[in-house]
């Protein structure tokens, strides 16, 4: 066989491509000249906390999805809903049974679908759907037709999940999930909604003597060793590379107008920059 | 509202000391289980010559086997990175393309191998029903591409997928508590796998050893699964 005589558009990328192999440190330079479009470049993509929010029932989610309704009118939006209890119940037994990483993957992704079902439900007469992963193609559709769209934040990682260095809970959740369809579609912004004012230098719901962190740097966060951080760790590594969205916002869901304002363009919560 | 009760309750996982108190050895899921991925560039784009005598060591190796084939996306993978780069796709979406192409070489060996009762899966069972396949079948084929795709991690440098065929097949057979891991491509040099694997390797909870092969020496994919020296062994 002549495995190199398939007709391809002729620059050094394709030509090393087809040449070399993958690891080669020319041919992975060269691909850095590859240009990077934007697929959805008007969208903002938010995270509905799972614990921190849908969890809390009417009280937190029925407003919240008021406010979603009002900013589709002028703004797209992308909506990936988080895990919550139910997924830290399952993975504690999981844990605790020996089981995998892989199997909690699949079993923390279930619960996130939970959430993305009952949001969905709440936000149908406002025809807005819920995509699964199938359907990600007619993304474009659904976002013209209603102005939004629901997700389940989880990764499709499954068994294919990466283990931590320590334990079995896997690294990459829905913060991480949800961030990469930001990046991979090169949205306009990334916002978590969540059920603090953003950042702490540690956790203000146990620790009375946390302070607030309005901005950050990935470094900055990292080096401040923190006990416990608003945003999965492994989602500050992933940033550093990012291509599009290098920065995200934490805001609190449970204050009128901080979601809003936050898609607008407004400093209301925790920013965290790549740089 | 109430939280379910559990150790994590309340917490945000993201506490190492509060994750810690459920740290419990893992299992091994599939003890039993071979796990073999086949190079795309290293042995399908070598076509007949390389493939036949191939797929006769491994149908002679079924009897007696669990066996988890997984393929490489080779030429047709490249051409179409190529294409969509040279259209400003985003790696996700380049991933995604790729990861046909080792799902189309795992239907070619599937088909060699279908009279001795193998088939090829979805990625779907073999996450789901690896097991229920296993106990009827004495092997199975799927692409060794993990299903990162659209949430593929941004690279470090430049545009190429982080996780090919090499690293996919490292997580699963991981994942599975795989007792064999072997790569088949056409050296037997650590150097012909994925530096990945190597990072991987540190972190893994069973899979502390691959074997490289070369898949273009009779007997060495052989030699390799029942307990022989071939190839190269790469440890943590």
């Amino acid at each position: 066989m002549t495995p190199h005589n398939a007709a391809a558009p002729e620059t050094d990328l394709t030509s090393l491509l087809m040449s070399r192999a993958m690891t080669d440190p020319e041919l992975r330079r060269a691909s850095a000249t590859a240009p990077s479009t934007r697929i959805l470049p008007d969208v903002t993509v938010l995270k509905v906390g799972g614990q921190s929010f849908i969890d809390r029932g009417a009280a937190a989610v029925h407003p919240l999805v008021e406010e979603l309704v009002e900013i589709k009118q002028r703004h797209r939006l992308l909506i990936g809903t988080g895990g919550g209890t139910r997924a830290r119940h399952a993975y504690a037994m999981a844990a605790e049974l020996g089981l995998p990483t892989g199997i909690l993957s699949q079993i923390g992704a279930a619960v996130a679908g939970q959430n993305a079902t009952m949001l969905g439900y709440l936000m149908a007469r406002h025809g807005v759907p819920v995509v699964g992963a199938a359907a990600l193609p007619a993304l474009a559709l659904y976002l013209n037709d209603s102005g939004a769209a629901i997700f389940a934040g989880m990764p499709p990682y499954d068994m294919w999940q990466r283990v931590p260095a320590e334990g079995v809970i896997p690294p990459y959740r829905t913060d991480a999930g949800c961030w990469l369809v930001a990046e991979t579609y090169g949205c306009a912004s990334m916002i978590f909604v969540k059920d603090e004012d953003g950042l702490y230098t540690a956790n203000p719901k146990t620790d009375p003597s946390a302070t607030f962190v309005p901005r950050a740097t990935v470094d900055e966060i990292i080096e401040m060793k923190l006990p416990d951080v608003v945003v999965e760790r492994p989602l500050l590594e992933l940033m550093r590379n990012a291509k599009h969205v290098r920065s995200i916002q934490v805001v609190n869901g449970l204050k009128p107008g901080l979601v809003r304002r936050a898609v607008e363009g407004e400093h209301v919560g925790t920013i965290i920059t790549a740089d | 509202m109430t939280d379910v009760p559990s150790p994590l309750m309340r917490q945000t996982l993201l506490d190492r000391e509060l994750v810690r108190p459920i740290d419990r050895p893992v299992i091994r899921m599939l003890p039993w289980l071979d796990v073999v991925a086949i190079g795309g560039h290293a042995i399908f784009d070598k076509g007949r010559d390389a493939l036949l005598p191939l797929a006769d060591e491994l149908r002679a190796l079924l009897p007696g086997r669990k066996l988890l084939m997984l393929t490489g996306s080779g030429i047709r993978g490249r051409h179409v990175m190529s294409v969509g780069y040279d259209l400003g796709l985003p790696t996700g979406v380049v991933a995604s393309l790729a990861s046909v192409e080792a799902e189309q070489n795992g239907q070619l060996l599937a088909a060699l191998l279908a009279a001795d009762g193998v088939s090829y899966v979805s990625h779907a069972t073999v996450a789901h029903q690896l097991a229920g396949h296993l106990a009827t079948a004495p092997a199975v084929v799927s692409s060794g591409y993990p299903p990162y795709g659209l949430h593929e991690f941004p690279p470090e440098e430049g545009a190429l997928p982080v996780h090919r065929s090499d690293a996919g097949a490292f997580l699963l057979a991981d994942a599975y508590g795989a007792r064999n891991l072997v790569y088949v491509k056409d050296e037997e040099g650590a150097d012909a796998l994925d530096p990945l694997v190597r990072e991987l390797l540190t972190t893994a909870k069973h899979t502390r050893a691959v074997r490289v092969v070369n898949g273009l020496e009779p007997g060495a994919v052989t030699a390799a699964l029942t307990g022989g020296n071939a190839g190269t062994l790469v440890e943590a």
